[in-house]
């Protein structure tokens, strides 16, 4: 054979997991604006509040909502004479970091319990998956409620503990669906004949391999994390002002109802961006994670 | 059939016990106690102690949460049965039941708005694939699915009962005109809408998914190629396989709908199960707490359990 159909073969070049990720990842419309967005978001979350300084809780009597627009306060003055855009600046902060914060609990929680139940099978699989069980039947919003409510209101540290303890069932099941599939598969039996031991099979081994599903679940799990955060200190159970939160500026927007009726606008649209951002990061991740769905090279 | 709704049942009783056992927990070791908030200089020791023992928080946590569980449990419920509220001392019986017609009729007025509206998109975007109106639809439907539903409600209303002033702002009756029902009617307009457009916005993109996979079966090839018309094969043939998965979405809703009534009964302050529950977390009136949890819970179960006997007496390729 002439070497030149060699030579043929291997130019066509060779595509990492990764890379085809990525390719995939930014052949979809959708996707790549959600990146944008959710880039966008984080940035401004990060930025304006820096830029504000403390301008998001000073209250000041000279100003309110009558004060013409300026390029210092795009969005206007509130009843209290604080700024509103820096204010809503600072509530979408709170929001992402609440809401990334509870996802890490729900991926830690549902990572470590799936694995276990995955991976041991047997009595503990079916004792574990009853668990979760009766947790879904629970009835979500209510119990965040319940835990906020009776463990402090207006505490940061238990709106996200509670949203993360109630909101890791999904990805519990997703991960235990994966190790038991990851279980019987040739590397990780290949591990088990050179000794390893469980542990390290699972940590080193099954782990990474089962982390896609578990990044989408995530990524998906923002969204529901921040409107539940904006829900609880909207009812009066979260962040308290003088705290920005988009939930307790709807609260006050809802008191200025017929005079200032944009007010209620401004976290409304927030809440939208941040959710469309995550879903279709999380639709677009699945979509390019998904090694059945092959792409013609 | 029956074996298997007898085995289902079966299985939903450990089930039960654990999201009691749950509940309980969370609203037992939590800190704080219902009489803290009557503790005040006016108020004597021996007062706060009588009440603890009124209440029974005196006893052992199991001993509390057996009398709990075996009265929360006796069929047929008497007026003592779920206990007595902290906050009026009414039978928590009473105040449930007295909340559950509000509820149903918020909830199964949204579920028939919902099934009516959402079908009909589903096809329609399913036969009309990548036209422009099932594109227009779509970004509707995205839109619709990322609103927060407090937020809507607050739209709604800031839109319809504040600017336009044509529909009232919140409750079920103006008052002193109680039991009338063109008013309840009005009053149930805005709820109704902000639950059903969430609900429209998830059901038809269901809807339009599963219209699109029947439609590329083989069998709707055959009924094409003997000569049914075009309405025919997506009326008869189409639509009805496409509408069995959505049997099981309904199942599905019913109990995420309590929850989701939950907030928007609480922005129009309609008088409903979720509005009380969210009440009585408020106000820490523990015995209502769990019962409000415990009979979400349970309309959970039975909703499961409803969607799947309900798939297999409309899908006869499905055996249990």
């Amino acid at each position: 054979m002439p070497a030149g159909e060699y030579d043929e073969v291997d130019l066509v070049p060779v595509q990492t997991y990764w890379q085809l990720v990525r390719r995939r990842y930014f052949q979809n419309r959708m996707a790549v604006m959600a990146l944008f967005l959710m880039a966008g978001l984080i940035t401004a979350a990060i930025v304006f509040p820096i830029i504000g300084g403390d301008a998001w809780a000073k209250t000041n009597l000279t100003r309110g909502p009558s004060d013409p627009i300026s390029i210092t306060a795009p969005l206007g003055y509130d009843n209290l004479g604080i700024n509103i855009f820096f204010r809503l600046m600072k509530a979408l902060q709170t929001s992402l970091i609440i809401g990334f914060f509870a996802v890490l609990i729900i991926a830690g929680i549902g990572t470590t319990v799936g694995s276990i139940a995955g991976y041991a099978g047997g009595w503990i699989d079916n004792a574990l998956m009853r668990f979760v069980d009766i947790v879904l039947s629970l009835p979500g919003f209510f119990l965040v409620l319940m835990l906020v409510a009776f463990m402090g209101s207006g505490n940061v540290f238990v709106i996200v503990f509670a949203i993360g303890l109630t909101g890791w069932t999904t990805a519990a099941r997703l991960v235990r669906a994966e190790f038991l599939r990851l279980r019987e598969s040739d590397f990780a039996q290949a591990a088990k004949a050179l000794g390893a031991s469980d542990r390290r099979i699972v940590v080193r081994h099954m782990i990474p391999s089962a982390l896609a599903p578990v990044v989408v679940a995530s990524t998906l799990g923002i969204a529901d994390s921040v409107v539940t955060e904006a829900a609880l200190s909207f009812l009066g159970f979260g962040l308290r002002p003088p705290e920005a939160s988009l939930g307790n500026m709807l609260t006050n927007a809802q008191e200025y109802f017929y005079r200032h009726p944009l007010w209620i606008w401004y976290p409304g649209i927030m809440l939208i961006l941040v959710v469309l951002a995550a879903s279709f990061l999380g639709d677009g991740l699945r979509d390019a994670l998904d090694p059945r769905q092959r792409i013609e090279a | 059939m029956a074996t298997y709704i007898l085995r289902r049942v079966i299985q939903a009783i450990p089930i039960v016990i654990g999201i009691s056992l749950i509940s309980f927990a969370i609203v037992y070791l939590t800190p704080g106690s219902p009489v803290d908030k009557f503790r005040s200089p006016r108020v004597s020791p021996e007062t706060i102690q009588n009440l603890i023992r009124l209440y029974g928080l005196d006893k052992p946590l199991p001993v509390q949460f057996w009398n709990w569980f075996t009265h929360f449990w006796s069929f047929p419920w008497d007026n003592t049965a779920w206990g007595y509220s902290f906050t009026d001392g009414l039978p928590v019986r009473d105040k449930i039941f007295q909340r559950i017609p509000s509820t149903l009729l918020l909830m199964g007025t949204a579920l028939v708005v919902t099934v009516v509206l959402a079908i009909p998109i589903g096809i329609l975007q399913a036969v009309k694939q990548y036209s422009r109106a099932d594109k227009i639809i779509t970004t509707f439907e995205t839109i619709g699915y990322a609103m927060p539903t407090f937020w809507l409600g607050l739209i709604l209303k800031q839109f319809f009962a504040v600017q336009l002033n044509i529909l009232p702002l919140y409750g079920q009756n103006t008052l002193g005109k109680q039991g009338n029902i063109p008013d309840m009617l009005l009053h149930l307009v805005l709820p109704v809408t902000t639950l059903a457009i969430i609900s429209v916005a998830g059901w038809s993109r269901y809807m339009r998914a599963s219209m699109l996979e029947v439609m590329r079966q083989d069998y709707m090839r055959t009924a094409r190629s003997k000569g049914l018309s075009g309405n025919q094969v997506i009326r008869r043939h189409a639509m009805r396989n496409a509408l069995i998965p959505i049997v099981t979405l309904l199942g599905l809703t019913i109990p995420a709908l309590l929850s989701g009534a939950a907030i928007t009964e609480t922005v129009f302050s309609w008088p409903g199960l979720g509005w009380l529950g969210v009440q009585s977390v408020t106000e820490r009136d523990y015995p209502v707490v769990l019962a409000v949890v415990m009979i979400g819970g349970v309309m959970v179960i039975l909703g499961n359990l409803m969607a799947d006997i309900l798939y297999a007496v409309v899908d006869p390729r499905i055996h249990y």
